[in-house]
This record gives C-alpha cells, sequence and structure tokens, in this order.
C-alpha cells in the first residue's frame, strides 16, 4: 500500500491539460488554493475532535453537549488566549510584515 | 437499486479522515453552488457589464463579450478561482485512497474477472485507439480522463469516475438516491406503458452504474454496455460482478458499433452527449437508430442545461466549457437534437424532448432526456 503522500503525488501527476487561472495572476491563485484546501484539512481535524468528545462524553457517561460546555478560567483560560493569540499572529505575519516591497527584476519590465 | 454510494468490492478502502475531506469537499462545493454561484448573473449587471461599458464605451453585445466582461468581476474571478479548485479538491479527496489502496483494489478486479461465478463479461478491444476527443480531455477535471489505461488490471479511470462522481454529485445538492436509470425507467412506465425490452443497450456507460441498476431492476433482460476506455470498463464489469447483477460491457466508439441492425428492443446513453463533439452525437444517435429494433426505444439523457433564459446566464453556465475540461457543455446546450434525431430516421412525431424531475435531492434538479421510436410492426415490448 502507498503512502498518502506517494498516492497523491501519483493522482497530481497523471492531470493532464492547461490550467488557467481566474484570478488575476497565477500566484494569487495559487496562495487561494493552499487557503482552501487549508480550510478543508480544518473540517477534517474539527471532525475528529468531534469524535474525540462525543467518545470521551460517552466514556463520562454525560451529554457531549454537557462536556463542550465547559469554560475555563484563571491560568487555563489565560494559557488558552495566548495559544489563540499565537495562532493568530502566525497567520496574521505578513500583515505586520516591515519589509517594503522590493521592486523585482520581472515587474520593473 | 440505487446507483449512488453503492458498496461494492471494488471501491477503495478509506479511512476516517479521507472520508471527512470527502464530506468537506461536498459541502465547499454545495455552498459554492448554493450561496455564492447563484450572484453571478447579479454581479454581471453590478460589476461586470459596467466594467465592460467603461473599458468599451459600450454594453457586450456577443457571448465572447459577455465571458470577457465576466472575467472583469472581481466578484466572478473569485467563484471561478474557487469552484475550480473545489472541483480540483475532488479528485484530491477521492484520489488519495485509490491511488493508496490500488494493488487491492486490482487483485479484487482480477479475482472477479475471472470468476467462475461471473454473469456478465467483459470485451476490451486492443486495436482500438479511445477517441482523442474524449480521450485526451481531463473532463471535468479528472485525472488522466476517461481513456486512461494503465496496464492490465487498472481500474483507476472508473474508480475516479464513481467516487468523483458522487462527491461532484452531492455537491451539486443531488441526492443519494438520484439514479439516471431511475428517472429513465420512470419515464419509460409513463410514456412507453407497457414497453419491456427483452435486450438493452446503455452507450457511454462510464463506471456502469446505470448499466447495474437496470440489470438489476430487468434481472431477465440481455444488458450490453459500452465505453472507451479499457480502465473504465474494468471496474464497472467488476463493480456489477461485485454486485451480482449481468452485465456485458464492451470497449467500443458511441460513434461506430459493431452491433447487428436491429439488434436491441431499446438502447439508452446517460450524459453522454455533452461529453462528445457535434459530428460524434450526431454519428452516435444515428448507430441508436440503426441498432435499435423496429418499434424499439431510444432514450438519450443528459443534463438539464440548455435553454437558459438569456445569453447571460447562458455564458455564465458555459464556465465548465473553459475551466472544467467540458469543452463540449456548450455544444451540447445549444445543439438542435430533435433534428439530429430526425435526421437519424426517427419520424419526427415519435421524438419528444423531456424535462424530467430527479428521483430525491433538491426540488429544482432535473434531467433532461429526447427520446425517439424506430418505425416498425411492434410497439409492444
Amino acid at each position: 500500500m502507498k503512502s498518502e503522500a506517494e498516492a497523491l503525488i501519483e493522482l497530481i501527476s497523471s492531470a493532464r491539460g492547461a490550467r488557467k487561472p481566474s484570478l488575476a495572476n497565477r500566484e494569487t491563485e495559487e496562495v487561494l488554493n493552499i487557503a482552501l484546501a487549508t480550510l478543508i484539512e480544518l473540517a477534517v481535524a474539527n471532525d475528529r475532535i468531534d469524535r474525540l468528545e462525543r467518545l470521551v462524553a460517552q466514556l463520562r457517561g454525560e451529554d457531549v453537549s454537557a462536556l463542550r460546555d465547559i469554560t475555563y478560567e484563571g491560568d487555563v483560560a489565560e494559557e488558552r488566549q495566548q495559544a489563540t493569540d499565537g495562532l493568530l499572529m502566525r497567520a496574521m505575519r505578513i500583515m505586520l510584515d516591515p519589509r517594503e516591497e522590493a521592486v523585482t527584476e520581472k515587474a520593473a519590465d | 437499486m440505487k446507483v449512488r454510494d453503492v458498496q461494492h468490492a471494488v471501491l477503495p478502502q478509506t479511512t476516517v479522515e479521507e472520508r471527512s475531506r470527502q464530506g468537506a469537499v461536498v459541502a465547499l462545493r454545495r455552498l459554492l453552488n448554493a450561496k455564492v454561484r447563484p450572484r453571478n448573473v447579479e454581479i454581471y449587471d453590478s460589476e461586470a457589464a459596467p466594467a465592460f461599458a467603461e473599458r468599451h464605451g459600450r454594453r457586450p453585445q456577443s457571448e465572447e463579450e459577455i465571458r470577457e466582461a465576466f472575467l472583469m468581476a472581481p466578484s466572478y474571478r473569485l467563484w471561478s478561482a474557487a469552484n475550480r479548485s473545489a472541483q480540483e479538491m475532488i479528485w484530491v479527496s477521492v484520489g488519495q485512497p485509490i491511488y493508496r489502496d490500488l494493488d487491492r483494489m486490482e487483485a479484487v478486479t482480477e479475482e472477479l474477472m475471472h470468476s467462475p461465478a461471473r454473469r456478465g463479461s467483459l470485451t476490451l478491444d486492443p486495436s482500438y485507439d479511445p477517441s482523442p476527443e474524449v480521450a485526451d480531455v481531463d473532463i471535468h477535471l479528472q485525472p488522466g480522463g476517461y481513456g486512461m489505461d494503465r496496464g492490465e488490471n487498472d481500474v483507476v479511470a472508473g474508480a475516479l469516475y464513481e467516487l468523483g462522481g458522487n462527491v461532484f454529485s452531492f455537491g451539486q445538492g443531488i441526492g443519494r438516491g438520484d439514479s439516471k436509470a431511475g428517472v429513465i425507467l420512470r419515464l419509460l412506465e409513463e410514456a412507453f406503458t407497457g414497453f419491456k425490452p427483452a435486450r438493452m443497450l446503455d452507450i457511454g456507460c462510464s463506471a456502469g452504474a446505470a448499466s447495474a441498476a437496470y440489470a438489476a431492476h430487468w434481472p431477465d433482460v440481455e444488458v450490453h454496455a459500452l465505453d472507451l476506455g479499457a480502465g473504465m470498463l474494468r471496474y464497472a464489469h467488476a463493480r456489477a460482478e461485485s454486485l451480482g447483477v449481468a452485465v456485458h460491457f464492451h470497449q467500443m466508439d458511441a460513434s461506430s458499433l459493431t452491433f447487428e441492425d436491429d439488434s436491441f428492443d431499446l438502447v439508452v446513453s446517460h450524459n453522454l452527449m455533452h461529453e462528445i463533439g457535434e459530428e460524434k452525437r450526431q454519428a452516435m444517435i444515428r448507430e441508436s437508430f440503426r441498432v435499435v429494433r423496429p418499434g424499439g426505444v431510444v432514450i438519450h439523457q443528459d443534463v438539464a442545461i440548455r435553454n437558459p433564459p438569456t445569453l447571460v446566464h447562458q455564458v455564465e453556465r458555459d464556465w465548465d466549457t473553459h475551466w472544467n475540461g467540458e469543452v463540449h457543455w456548450a455544444t451540447y446546450a445549444t445543439a438542435d437534437l430533435k433534428a439530429d434525431m430526425i435526421a437519424a430516421g426517427f419520424p419526427a412525431d415519435t421524438v419528444i424532448e423531456h424535462d424530467l424531475a430527479a428521483l430525491s435531492g433538491m426540488m429544482n434538479n432535473r434531467w433532461y432526456a429526447i427520446s425517439g421510436r424506430k418505425p416498425g410492426q411492434d410497439n409492444n415490448g
């Protein structure tokens, strides 16, 4: 049996024909594709979390909504907040990048 | 027999994550179709046509100008890019388990194809070079296309077709209980009361879902089916055998059948016309007339994209021609199929176009079909 990556490479390399972008340029469209693929993976991860929550609720003999209704306060809440801030900062990095746009040879043409 | 989401031995064994991923792509496609795409015609009026007018000093007139105008609208371009991406992710979501599990699938296929208990048959034609107008295109971006054949027990094209088709259809809002064969069986009951074939042909059967459904519905009917790709047909054959139904599959060009004249009572095609060009479509319809017996029925069913209300709607619908590998989409949508049927020999008074409700799914899901009856002595089954 092939690994996931091997299977994907075999699939991707079998595609034929030209791929014209809909957006103004190819780079933008490729980034959109990566973002949408990441969105799909987030849905997959959410499904996995949901399964685990339901399993834990079952093991605890309680309704899953009760398990999800846990609200943390104090140190745990602070720890979660910092983790969320960290995640958002990683996603927002490009908005804060201090470097100016360099004029590339291509752009200068 | 339902035809979508049917469990059989040739399907890849998927992990829970892979099924989750397929479900997420279905959801993305459904939202893009149901919530974002309907805005395109409004966007044409609010963004596209004004942008065109600003550049050219007049409103768009022709199909080409309307298409140019659409592409001037950022909202349309974003939908188009996202829709293309979602379509490509269908193939990622189904292709990963297929290629991962392919060794097992091919072993199962070999076993089913050579089982002494098999009910149907598979006749491949090694001398046939699949028609390039179909085989050379990655139709609806299916990697490798319908004609792909990777060797002795290869089934990738068929597996991609069936699994991708399921993900695509659910994303369009087509229900799991829908069946193109079921729609035609209902049409036969309603419009050809008492007609029942002894021998039927399914032209352009792809992964054989409809062919197997006919065989399950009519166990005593001799069902033949054809398509152009060996990988597609091996899968269709093994799938039918796994389901325990008898279908005789043939590798053949839809426009040049090797069957005798007057040799079938019923000839059908499902979603074939939009995958082939005008000449091949007309030849296919002529062949369907030739091989059906006098008094026999021919029904060609396809997607309900014909007769859009305006040229703007037509160009919007034509997205698939330019971005989704459906190179004959517009050719089919604008064809005079009644004229094709009459030119093939069907008497004009037997040629009827049908607007058919799907068996299940969203209320607005429709299928198109055109039927004709060969003149002859016996109009009964």
